[in-house]
């Protein structure tokens, strides 16, 4: 199979178009075609979390997307969820303040998951927080402090 | 290279709170947040094989699926044909390597080293590899090779009855008193067997490395724990000298003691790269990381105590076996805390290893002392029930007040303040004695307790600290961080020592062009690395006052002083009585355009040959009761669970551990790593293992998905006591070990907590629910 596909992707606002194999996944096509290496492949099986983004502001494992699924559609990682000026997102923020990583492997991940669990309304406690956030693992074991920085955020976003 | 251009931001320069003694946040012990972390939460961090390089190929491994036997051939013809693919690696056509040094320094036998295995011993072994244009080909292709095995008998696992008991391990076996016979004659006395499966290191970055080859240069982007020890074994392999090896490995995805070495992949890769005359990557797939590196090894102990009616121990009796592979040596000391932790007049410990069917294991987070702490920490709990003592109670009876084995005192040891701290804030003394006596609706509750201990490994390190024209500094070391803060704390260190902002600080490391660095394990790197930069950043100083003093250009010049100070990036007499001018303008009144000086912990008559050791093995690491000291670090665990009473299932609900690791550099950096080590014991206690297919020696569930490592869901919140003081015998600014600690004796606390809960004793690891049904 070498035959090659044109595919356009809308990728954090900005358009790319691609010349690749039907068969590669979106995650490959962020992280070896476009260079944007934010997102992460921790299982590559869709079993660790570490490669969601959001697309159509749902958030999806790259790993298990094709790349020509994602056609047409908005999406959304890592590189894309400060303002423009730089300014952190409120979970990026609340990250670092909470040090709700080690490695920083499986970070990206976990705030495109917080973003989404806070925006999807599933933040309203520390175990509801744990359950939404439960897809996403962490070796390092953060988890507790991922918590604190959901909470956190989650509480912004409301006041 | 790695340079945070991400300076911290105002609100973190704020001061600590009140656990780390009122230090300002940019000051050594400050609760500064990590200054990679900006780059971490945006994205921008590019981990090792995150380079974009031109030309790249794509390496993917094909492994051998029996565990015992013969390759009798490999069919290449599909996989050669099919599209993109630009070269498939078998033992036919590798290339003939040299045996490399290992990391004791032992010489190499002279023997051709070949990562492809024809022979083969564990299944999951390196057989041959599919170079392609693509990842896609790369994967396609490497599924067309075929390879047909002369299968022999295997020998699965620790507990296949042709596995035997193994090789006796003289070095470490520690003995004093006569322990059998005052077993014998001991009033009360316990005895049982303690069990951990395989355990893997599972970090979230998976193995794999870029190599690519100009003339006799190599340079290889990996994640590694050890830049200097697997640049000298890449050296070694190709023949070429230590000097064209170039490691690059800004930030590691965790490493958990799995990322120290060169394995067979990088071999394959390197291999690749210099046939084809093009860089290759090899990323090591999620399954492929159970079997291309050993994870901790399945071990066996049976731990037998003799006391007397009052809980005082008399006699220890221990006995260990760990699993090696076929052809390597593994040996994970299991008596390692079993010698320290009580005190004792009679002692005798004993290990085997046993040889099976397996990649040979490796380190995982206290390799030794973590399942030799589950072995001790449940026996004495048994001990505490046997004669009617409350199990905080009874390990304070027998409180070590020396190293019963080396017979010196401790450098420092706040196990008795862990023990108090963590009771007080627990709620210890409102615990119901009795198992199965507190429940909470159908959920019985328990509560346990346990210690644990890690050495202080010491070694010598070196850094350089340059002072810019723009009063900025910069410290340079080819050590690493895979989430322990080594970029924080080194930026704090030098700031602290020069008298300059954090903020103004730039820390660059993972290269191994910078100055040369010692493994990252055995939790040694803070200790280590904050000496060297203190020692370094403490020259450049020198010299920076010198030339202040010195020079007729300086302002400083006239008054005459014999020293100056530096404070928050400006340079002034102490006395308050002269100029008072930022770094930045002295050096340009002085014609100067940077200051530079290397600092170097090793003994000054060192050779060359000895520091290329120094850093390349661990032969020339202290030991911890070197000189008039033992030194470790210690804490106490107090863990509450919730067992389900119809369905066996566990949970823990409360966590509070009080650690002694001295002085903390930056406490919130090593609370976050205290309680990724108590998190992971956790999931070593109730989840954690990999299963052994009998038939085929295979390890079933190898991903993350069959392999269960704690998610979020199942940890609750923790609270960690930092109850350590300065030790000035562990390390140059009082710190001991702070990532291996958390772990040790959380196994033994959760396993005693589900016993008071129960009234089941269970002594193989994982907890699951199948052993308290
Ligand atoms: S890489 Fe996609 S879930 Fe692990
Ligand atoms: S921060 Fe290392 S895996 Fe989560």
């Amino acid at each position: 199979m070498t035959s090659r596909t044109s595919i356009h992707l809308t990728i954090n606002g900005h358009d790319h178009e691609l010349e690749v194999e039907p068969r590669v996944t979106l995650l490959d096509a962020l992280r070896d075609h476009l260079g944007l290496t934010g997102t992460k492949k921790g299982c590559d099986q869709g079993q660790c979390g570490a490669c969601t983004v959001h697309v159509d502001g749902q958030r999806v494992l790259a790993c298990l997307t094709l790349a020509a699924q994602a056609q047409g559609r908005s999406i959304t990682t890592i590189e894309g969820l400060a303002e423009q000026d730089g300014t952190l997102h409120a979970v990026q923020a609340a990250f670092l303040e909470q040090d709700a990583f080690q490695c920083g492997y499986c970070t990206p991940g976990q705030i495109m998951s917080a973003v989404a669990c806070i925006r999807e309304g599933h933040a309203g406690s520390d175990d509801e927080i744990r359950e939404y956030m439960a897809g996403n693992l962490c070796r390092c074991g953060a988890y507790p402090h991922i918590v604190a920085a959901v909470r956190q955020a989650a509480m912004e976003a409301a006041s | 290279m790695t340079v945070h251009e991400l300076r911290t931001r105002p609100a973190d320069s704020k001061r600590g709170d009140a656990s780390d003694g009122g230090a300002l946040a940019g000051q050594v012990g400050g609760r500064l947040s990590r200054v990679d972390g900006p780059a971490k939460i945006t994205g921008a961090a590019k981990y090792a094989v995150e380079q974009q390089l031109d030309g790249l190929s794509h390496a993917v491994l094909v492994e051998s699926t029996i565990a015992a036997g013969r390759v009798r051939s490999i069919d290449t013809a599909a996989a050669q044909a099919a599209p993109g693919v630009l070269k498939v690696l078998t033992p036919d056509n590798a290339l003939r390597l040299n045996t490399a040094t290992d990391w004791l320094g032992t010489p190499p036998p002279d023997v051709p080293y070949c990562p492809l295995a024809r022979d083969i011993t564990f299944s999951g072994q390196h057989v041959a590899a599919v170079v392609a244009e693509s990842f896609e080909q790369a994967v396609a292709a490497a599924a067309l090779v075929k390879v047909s095995y002369d299968e022999a008998p295997v020998i699965a696992d620790l507990s296949d009855a042709k596995a035997g008991d193994g090789i006796p391990v003289d070095a470490m076996t520690k003995e004093w008193g006569d322990a059998e016979a005052a077993f014998a004659a001991a009033p009360v006395r316990i005895c049982a067997a303690y069990n951990t499966p395989r355990e893997y290191q599972a970090p979230m970055e998976p193995h794999g490395l870029i190599a690519q080859w100009q003339g006799d240069q190599l340079t290889v982007w990996e994640p590694s724990q050890w830049l200097d020890g697997m640049a000298r074994t890449y050296a070694e392999w190709f023949g070429v000298p230590f000097e064209n090896v170039r490691l690059v490995s800004p930030y590691i995805g965790g490493g958990f003691g799995s990322k120290a070495f060169a394995y067979g992949y990088g071999a394959v890769a390197a291999m690749a790269a210099k046939m084809l005359g093009r860089p290759v990557k090899l990323a090591v797939t999620r399954p492929q990381t159970f079997t291309a590196y050993g994870g901790r090894a399945a071990t066996r102990q049976t731990v037998a105590l003799g006391a007397n009616a009052e809980g005082q121990i008399q006699s220890i009796v221990h006995r260990g076996v760990n699993e090696t592979s076929v052809d390597g040596m593994w040996v994970e000391p299991l008596g390692s805390v079993t010698s320290i932790m009580y005190a004792t007049p009679n002692f005798s410990s004993r290990q085997n290893v046993v040889r099976v069917n397996s990649v040979v294991p490796g380190a995982l987070r206290a390799p030794g002392e973590n399942p030799s702490a589950f072995g001790i920490e449940c026996a004495i709990d048994e001990l505490a029930y046997e004669v009617g003592i409350d199990p905080l109670e009874i390990r304070l009876r027998n409180y070590a007040e020396q190293d019963p084995e080396a017979k010196k005192p401790w450098s420092t040891r706040q196990l008795r303040e862990a023990f108090a701290a963590g009771a007080e804030a627990f709620g210890w003394s409102k615990r119901s004695p009795e198992p199965r006596s507190m429940r909470d609706g159908n959920q019985l509750i328990g509560w346990g307790v346990a210690a644990g201990t890690y050495p202080v490994r010491r070694a010598y390190g070196e850094a350089v600290v340059r002072i810019l024209a723009d009063g900025s500094v910069e410290v340079e070391s080819s050590s690493i961080d895979m989430g322990q803060g080594t970029y924080t704390i080194l930026a704090q260190t030098a700031a602290e020592t020069l008298g300059v902002p954090a903020d103004n600080v730039v820390v660059k490391l993972g290269d191994s062009r910078y100055a040369r660095a010692g493994v990252t394990g055995g939790s040694r790197l803070a200790g280590v690395m904050t000496g060297a930069v203190h020692k370094a950043a403490t020259a450049a100083l020198d010299q920076l006052v010198g030339l202040a003093i010195s020079d007729p250009r300086s302002p400083f010049h006239a008054l005459q002083p014999n020293t100056l100070v530096v404070t928050e990036g400006r340079i002034s007499s102490p006395r308050g009585d002269g100029p008072d001018v930022p770094i930045a303008e002295l050096l340009g009144s002085v014609g100067r355009d940077r200051i530079e000086a290397k600092g170097d912990t090793m003994p000054a008559n060192s050779t060359p040959e000895e520091r290329y050791k120094n850093y390349t093995t661990i032969a020339m690491a202290l030991p911890h009761t070197e000189g008039d000291y033992s030194r470790h670090s210690w804490c106490a665990h107090f863990i509450e669970v919730r067992v389900d009473e119809d369905f066996g299932t566990v949970r823990v609900s409360r966590v509070v551990s009080a650690l002694d690791s001295g002085r903390l550099y930056n406490p919130k950096l090593a609370e976050s790593q205290w309680k990724g080590g108590i998190i992971m014991g956790i999931g070593q206690a109730l989840l954690e293992e990999g299963i052994v297919d009998r038939r085929h020696g295979r390890i079933v569930n190898n991903n993350l998905a069959d392999y269960l490592i704690a998610t979020n869901a199942d940890i609750p919140d923790i609270e960690v006591i930092s109850v350590g003081i300065p030790d000035p015998h562990s390390s140059a600014l009082g710190g001991k070990g702070v990532g291996e600690l958390g772990i040790v004796g959380v196994a033994p606390a959760i396993a005693n907590a589900v016993f008071h809960a129960t009234g089941m004793r269970v002594r193989d690891l994982p907890i699951t629910l199948e052993k308290l049904i």
